[in-house]
């Protein structure tokens, strides 16, 4: 329990601090000149952190979230949609806790 | 690049799937934050002006007084930091528009809206109303959904929603694919990276394998295909 100036301080800082992160990398980038290499690192960069979001999560979660996952993929790679792919992992994950 | 209403819109329209699937964190955001102390409209505006589930839920951990401030910034900096990765790949789009609506659009930057804006832009989209409307999608979702577990979590009860949601991480996943698929120069360092986040996990505070793995996956693609 913190009284209200005290939580108004600690609110503004933490808003602050997460506003910092979202537009320190774009900032930092109008500062550097664009090479081919930039656009590579940043091209690696991009599919590597939302990638390396769902390894991370998978590694903390159970082999039925793995196999939705799997599902989700093998469906993006043969519709190209995004949304078939999201509703296979449903239907996977459904389909083995209806097993259970 | 522009910035129009109708690609906002549309960003909106887009992630109102995806944005059902946080109504369970945001809820148990809002639960947690008042049984912390937090009154039901001091966790409604921390998710509000913060916006950042992760980094939200640790913080609950330093509001008790004495706050320890740096402490508090720190720990939003580390788990908030993967958006500075986001934000520097986003910038080859992000800077061609006017410094106001640049900062703008990044206030609502998200892993969601990240992922859903990034391979349009990349085939040559110019709207960035996408990111921002898929951002506003989400915020709006957030927020609503942290009031309803402030002001009624008694009426809900206890909400098992801390493990993260596999549709999210099917769609990240559906996501990764789909840009290896058409680019398939990626696929050597997205392995790379998936391999660097797990094998850190256990070392690295939470929230930097995310950031090391992304940066050597950066590397590896210059490496890999730089002269």
């Amino acid at each position: 329990m913190v009284s209200n100036s005290t939580f108004l301080l600690a609110v503004l800082i933490m808003a602050l601090a997460a506003y910092a992160t979202r537009i320190a990398g774009a900032v930092l980038m109008s500062r550097v000149r664009t090479t081919r290499s930039t656009n590579l690192f940043l091209e690696g960069l991009s599919a590597s952190v939302i990638a390396a979001l769902v390894a991370s999560l998978l590694a903390q979660s159970d082999l039925k979230d793995a196999m939705a996952v799997f599902v989700a993929i093998v469906v993006m790679l043969a519709t190209r949609s995004v949304i078939w792919a999201i509703l296979a992992g449903m239907a996977c994950t459904a389909l083995i806790s209806g097993l259970n | 690049m522009r910035l129009t209403l109708h690609g906002t819109l549309l960003g909106m329209r887009r992630l109102i799937p995806v944005s059902l699937f946080i109504i369970p964190f945001g809820t148990a955001f809002g639960i947690a934050a008042v049984e912390a102390g937090l009154s039901p409209l001091q966790a409604t505006l921390a998710s509000a002006l913060v916006f950042t589930a992760t980094a939200q839920f640790a913080a609950l951990e330093f509001l008790s007084e004495p706050v320890a401030f740096i402490s508090l910034a720190l720990v939003v900096l580390a788990l908030s930091s993967r958006h500075i990765v986001m934000s520097a790949a986003l910038s080859t789009w992000v800077n061609r528009l006017p410094k106001s609506k640049r900062f703008l659009v990044l206030a609502v930057l998200s892993d969601a809206n990240f992922a859903d804006a990034l391979p349009d832009l990349q085939n040559g989209q110019d709207d960035l109303g996408r990111l921002l409307g898929g951002g506003v999608m989400l915020w709006t979702t957030w927020v609503a959904s942290t009031a309803v577990g402030a002001w009624g979590g008694d009426v809900l009860g206890d909400t098992d929603a801390f493990g993260f949601s596999v549709v999210m991480v099917c769609f990240f996943a559906a996501t990764v694919a789909g840009q290896v698929r058409s680019n398939t120069k990626l696929l050597v360092p997205v392995l790379v990276a998936m391999g660097i986040a797990v094998l850190t996990l256990p070392i690295l505070p939470t929230g930097w394998n995310i950031i090391l793995a992304a940066l050597v996956g950066g590397t590896i693609s210059v490496w890999c295909h730089g002269e």
